[in-house]
C-alpha cells in the first residue's frame, strides 16, 4: 500500500531519563501532596457546586487514567468507553437496587463486571486496526446504549433505576464531601499503581505494541495478552467511574450512555496528553472546568465544544502536558559513566548435544507461489551460519518461519530436539530465538535504552529485577558500542546506529540463536567491517548466528557454515571455501562462470 | 415469497442503497487521505434541512404547493448536494489537512468537532423539530405482487443504483478517477507524476460530503427529517464501508446493501432490536475478517 506512516501511533513526547527510576517514595511524594491539598480543599468547601466539580474531576480522571493505558500507551483508540462506564454504573445500580447487595460490595464488584465486559470487547478488537478498531468499539458503545435503552425490564431505559444504595458513614449516606474524599483517594491509588506499572516492563510492552506489533512479538511480548490487559484496565477504571456516579446520584438512566460520552473520554486523554503520566489529570481538570464554565452560556456551549474538538489537537498535538514538555529544558546529556565493564554479558548456556535447531521438510507456499520446498537444515550451537541466495530465493521466508512470524505449510522445526513448529513469535523469543529485521523495526519514539529493555522483556518477567535488567542493558549497549546513545531517541540516530540498536535489542533477550536479516544492508564499508567484528564477538558469547546477507565478502569472512537457497530449496551447504567453488552455486547465484562478486 | 418478505427486501435494498452512497463517501476520503469524516451524519442531517429549506423557499417564492411539483424536490436534492459539497472544502481545510498523513487519529476528534459546530448552527436556524418532506412522485402505494411500496422507495433504489454505477464507472474509466486511485495507492509517486494531490484530496471530501447531503434528501420522504437523524444513518454507512472493505468501492456497495437487508429483515422480527442486531453482526464480521469481507488483506512484509 502507500508509504504513509502507521496510522496507529501517537507522537510521543521525548521521555526524560535519569540513570534509572527514582526511588518509589520520591516519585510518590508529589501526587500524595497534590491529593492532600485537594482533600484539604474539599474539607474547606461547603458549597455543593464546587464539590460537585471536584467529584466530576475525580471521576473523569479515573476514566481518563484507564483510557490512557489503552489509547495512550497501547495505541488502541476506543470510541466505545461509554459502554464500559455503563457496565460499571448498571452493575452498581442493579446489585444494590435489585439484589440488595451491600453498597461497598457493589462498588467493588462494578469494576470487575466492567473488566469482564472489557474482555468481551477486547476479543473482537485484537486483530483490527485504525478505522476498523474505531468501528468495532463504536458499535460496541451503540449496542450498549441501545441495550440499556430498549431492554427496559432490566435496565429501566430512559425511566432509569431509582433506589441505588450509596455508601454510608455512621448509617448516613455519604455526603458530597465524603464522595469527593473517596474519589481523591481512589484517584491517588490509581495514579500510584499505574505510574509504577507504566514505568517498567508493563508500560514498555504496551508502547512497543503501539509502534510495531511484529517487532514486539519477536522481542518476546505476547501482543494479544497485553492488548486484552490494556482493555481490561481501561474498562475497570471506566466502570469504577460509572459506579461512583450512579451511587452518588442514587439514580442512573440510559441518557448517561451516549456516543458523546465515549468521545469525551477519548478527548480527556488526547487533550491532556496521551501516553504521559499526568495527561489524564490535565485533561480531566481542563475539560471539567471548561464544561462548567461554558454551562453558563448554553447557546455557545456546543459551538465552543465543537471548536475545542476541532482546533485543540491542531494547536496542541501532544496535549496539555506537551505544552510543558517544550518549555522544560532538554534533559542534560547522560553523564559519561565508564562502560560497566564489571557486568558480564549473559553467555548462552551450552545446550544439550545435537543440533541447536533442525528443520525437517519445511514447505511454504503463498497462494500457489512456493517460497520454501522441503527444506531440511541443521543449525549448530557456537557457529556462525550464513544463508545466501538470489533475490526471491526464500531467505526471508525461512527466517520468518523460524521466528514464528509466519507458519510453514508443512514440516517441523525442532529447537534442542523439541518441536516448536507453529509456536507463536513471543514464545520462540522466550525460548532464545532473537532476530533483527530486513527493514528496520525499531520503536523509534522510545529511547535506545528502552528499546533494549524491551528485548529483556521475557526474563524481566522471570524474576530479574528492573535494576538488574538496566545494568545488563547498559552492558549490551557497551558491547555494541552504543553506550553514549542510551538516552537518545532511537529514531533520531543515523541509520547505521539504528541497525545496531536492533541488534542490541535482540542481544538483550539472552538468545541462544540470533537471526540477522540482511544486517549489512545500507551500511558503508567501514560500518560493514565493524558489523562483521561485532557478529564475531557475538559468536564468541556462545550464541549461534544465522545471517541472511548479500555482501559476499562479509559472508565469506565471518561465517563457519553457509547455506545456499535457490527458489525455495537448499542447493548447497558447507564451509565458505567449498561453497565458493560449488558449481551449482555459481550457476544459480551468478548465472555466469565469473568468480563470486558482490551483488 | 410472502408479501412482507418482498416488502422487507425492497425496503432493505432502498436503505442499503443509501448506506452504500454514504459508504462510498467514506471510501473515497479514506483511499485518498487515509482519513474519514466522522461528522458525515451531520452532513446528512444538515443536507436534508438545506433540501427542506429549498423546497419551502420555492413554495414561498412562487406561491405554489411544492409537494405537487417534482422538480422542486429535484432542485432541493441539487441544493443539498451543492451546499454540503461546498462545506466539504472547509471541512477538509480545517479538520483534515492539519492531520492527514500524520500519525495518530486526531482527525476523529476534529471532524466530530466540525460536525458539532455545523449541527449547532443548523439547530439555531431550524430548531430541533422534525419536518415531513413530501415524496416527489406522490405518497400513493404501488402494488407489486401483492406487496405495497412507496414510490420514494423505488425511486431511491433506482437513483442510488444509478449513482453507484456512475461513481464506479468514473473511478475506473476516467482520468480523474485514475488520478484519485493513484493518490490512494501512493501519494508521493502520484505527486511526482504531476497529479495535484492536494486538490484530489480536497475533491474527495467535496464529493463525499455532497453524497451525504444528497442521501439525506433522498431518505427524507421515507423517514421524518430531523437534525439528529443523520448520526445513525452515517454510522450504518460507516459500518457498510468497513465491513465491505474500506478501500474497495464495490465492497462498500455490497456492505451497504447487506446492512440494509440485515436491518430490514431483523425489523420483521423486532423493530427495537434492529440496531443491536446490525451492530453485533458488524462486530462479529470484523472479528473474523479484520479487513472487511472484500478488503485487501494488508500483508506486512517482514
Amino acid at each position: 500500500m502507500s508509504t504513509a506512516p502507521s496510522s496507529e501511533s501517537i507522537p510521543l513526547p521525548p521521555q526524560r531519563h535519569g540513570a534509572g527510576p527514582a526511588p518509589a517514595w520520591r516519585s510518590a511524594a508529589g501526587p500524595v501532596l497534590v491529593a492532600a491539598a485537594l482533600a484539604a480543599l474539599a474539607f474547606s468547601l461547603s458549597n455543593d457546586f464546587y464539590l460537585r466539580i471536584l467529584f466530576m474531576c475525580g471521576v473523569y480522571y479515573l476514566c481518563a487514567a484507564g483510557m490512557n493505558v489503552l489509547a495512550g500507551y497501547a495505541g488502541q483508540k476506543s470510541l466505545g468507553q461509554a459502554g464500559l462506564y455503563a457496565a460499571g454504573a448498571y452493575a452498581a445500580a442493579l446489585l444494590t437496587a435489585n439484589l440488595q447487595w451491600h453498597p461497598a460490595l457493589a462498588l467493588a464488584a462494578a469494576p470487575v463486571v466492567a473488566a469482564a465486559v472489557g474482555v468481551l470487547i477486547a476479543l473482537p478488537s485484537l486483530r483490527v486496526k485504525g478505522p476498523s478498531l474505531a468501528l468495532v468499539t463504536l458499535a460496541f458503545g451503540i449496542v450498549t446504549e441501545k441495550l440499556v435503552t430498549e431492554w427496559t425490564d432490566v435496565f429501566g431505559g430512559a425511566q432509569g433505576i431509582y433506589g441505588i444504595l450509596p455508601l454510608t458513614w455512621d448509617d448516613e449516606p455519604f455526603s458530597l464531601q465524603q464522595w469527593v474524599l473517596l474519589v481523591i483517594a481512589l484517584a491517588l491509588a490509581t495514579h500510584l499503581l499505574l505510574a509504577h506499572a507504566i514505568k517498567g516492563r508493563f508500560g514498555r510492552a504496551l508502547l512497543s505494541l503501539q509502534f510495531d506489533e511484529i517487532a514486539a512479538s519477536c522481542a518476546g511480548i505476547a501482543v494479544y495478552r497485553y492488548k486484552i490487559l490494556a482493555f481490561v484496565v481501561a474498562a475497570a477504571l471506566c466502570g469504577l467511574g460509572g459506579a461512583l456516579v450512579a451511587q452518588q446520584n442514587q439514580y442512573f438512566n440510559s441518557d448517561f450512555v451516549t456516543f458523546h460520552l465515549s468521545v469525551f473520554i477519548l478527548l480527556l486523554v488526547l487533550l491532556g496528553g496521551a501516553g504521559t503520566l499526568y495527561g489524564p489529570l490535565a485533561g480531566a481538570v481542563a475539560l471539567t472546568l471548561t464544561d462548567v464554565f461554558l454551562a453558563r452560556w448554553p447557546f455557545i456551549q456546543h459551538f465552543a465544544y465543537g471548536g475545542l474538538l476541532l482546533f485543540a489537537l491542531y494547536l496542541m498535538p501532544r496535549g496539555i502536558t506537551g505544552l510543558f514538555e517544550r518549555k522544560r529544558t532538554p534533559p542534560p546529556p547522560a553523564p559519561a559513566v565508564a562502560p560497566p565493564a564489571a557486568v558480564e554479558l549473559h553467555r548462552a548456556a551450552p545446550g544439550p548435544d545435537g543440533p541447536l535447531l533442525e528443520l525437517r521438510g519445511i514447505c511454504k507456499h503463498f497462494a500457489g507461489v512456493v517460497t520454501a520446498q522441503d527444506i531440511d537444515l541443521q543449525l549448530q550451537a557456537n557457529r556462525i551460519h550464513a544463508l545466501i541466495g538470489p533475490n526471491g530465493a526464500g531467505k526471508s521466508t525461512l527466517i520468518n518461519i523460524l521466528t514464528g512470524v509466519i507458519a510453514p505449510s508443512a514440516g517441523t522445526v525442532l529447537l534442542h530436539g523439541h518441536e516448536v513448529t507453529r509456536m507463536s513469535a513471543h514464545r520462540l523469543a522466550a525460548r532464545g530465538i532473537a532476530r533483527t529485521f530486513q527493514n528496520l523495526r525499531l520503536f523509534g519514539a522510545m529511547s535506545v535504552l528502552d528499546n533494549v529493555l524491551i528485548g529483556a522483556h521475557t526474563h524481566l518477567g522471570l524474576g530479574v529485577s528492573e535494576s538488574q535488567a538496566r545494568r545488563e542493558a547498559m552492558a549490551v549497549l557497551a558491547f555494541t558500542g552504543l553506550h553514549d546513545h542510551a538516552h537518545t531517541r532511537a529514531g533520531s540516530l543515523p541509520y547505521g546506529l539504528q541497525r545496531r540498536v536492533e541488534l542490541a535489542r535482540a542481544l538483550a533477550s539472552r538468545p541462544t540463536l540470533l537471526l540477522l536479516d540482511e544486517p549489512a544492508a545500507g551500511l558503508n564499508p567501514q560500518e560493514t567491517r565493524e558489523l562483521g567484528e561485532l557478529v564475531r564477538r557475538i559468536g564468541g558469547l556462545g550464541i549461534a548466528v544465522l545471517m541472511v546477507e548479500h555482501d559476499m565478502s562479509l559472508v565469506m569472512e565471518i561465517s563457519d557454515h553457509i547455506v545456499v537457497l535457490d527458489r525455495g530449496a537448499v542447493i548447497a551447504q558447507g564451509r565458505p571455501k567449498d561453497i565458493q567453488a560449488h558449481p551449482r552455486v555459481i550457476e544459480a547465484y551468478l548465472g555466469t562462470d565469473a568468480g563470486l562478486e558482490e551483488e | 415469497m410472502s408479501t412482507t418478505v418482498l416488502q422487507a427486501l425492497i425496503g432493505g435494498l432502498t436503505m442499503g442503497g443509501v448506506y452504500a452512497l454514504i459508504a462510498l463517501g467514506f471510501s473515497l476520503t479514506y483511499t485518498t487521505t487515509r482519513t474519514l469524516n466522522f461528522a458525515q451524519g451531520d452532513f446528512v442531517s444538515v443536507g436534508t434541512f438545506v433540501g427542506v429549506g429549498t423546497i419551502a423557499l420555492i413554495g414561498g417564492a412562487l406561491a405554489i404547493d411544492p409537494a405537487s411539483y417534482p422538480w422542486a424536490y429535484l432542485l432541493a436534492a441539487l441544493a443539498a448536494s451543492l451546499a454540503m459539497g461546498a462545506m466539504g472544502l472547509p471541512l477538509y481545510l480545517a479538520a483534515i489537512r492539519p492531520f492527514a498523513g500524520k500519525a495518530g487519529m486526531s482527525w476523529v476528534m476534529s471532524t466530530i468537532g466540525f460536525g458539532i459546530i455545523m449541527q449547532s448552527a443548523a439547530l439555531s436556524l431550524w430548531g430541533p423539530g422534525t419536518r415531513m418532506v413530501a415524496a416527489p412522485l406522490g405518497d400513493d402505494v404501488i402494488r407489486i405482487a401483492g406487496a405495497g411500496f412507496r414510490s420514494q422507495e423505488i425511486m431511491v433504489l433506482v437513483l442510488a443504483m444509478l449513482l453507484l454505477g456512475a461513481i464506479d464507472y468514473a473511478m475506473h474509466r476516467t482520468s480523474l478517477g485514475r488520478s484519485m486511485r493513484a493518490v490512494a495507492l501512493n501519494r508521493d509517486a502520484a505527486a511526482l507524476m504531476g497529479i495535484p494531490v492536494e486538490r484530489i484530496m480536497a475533491l474527495s471530501f467535496v464529493v463525499s460530503s455532497a453524497l451525504a447531503g444528497l442521501s439525506g434528501v433522498l431518505i427524507a420522504p421515507i423517514m421524518s427529517a430531523s437534525l439528529f437523524m443523520g448520526v445513525v444513518i452515517a454510522l450504518k454507512g460507516f459500518s457498510a464501508a468497513i465491513v465491505g472493505g474500506l478501500t474497495n468501492l464495490r465492497g462498500c456497495i455490497f456492505g451497504g446493501i447487506m446492512i440494509g437487508l440485515a436491518e430490514s429483515f431483523t425489523g420483521l422480527w423486532s423493530a427495537q432490536w434492529r440496531e443491536i442486531v446490525v451492530f453485533v453482526v458488524v462486530i462479529a464480521i470484523l472479528a473474523v475478517f479484520p479487513d472487511g469481507l472484500f478488503g485487501k488483506k494488508l500483508v506486512e512484509k517482514v
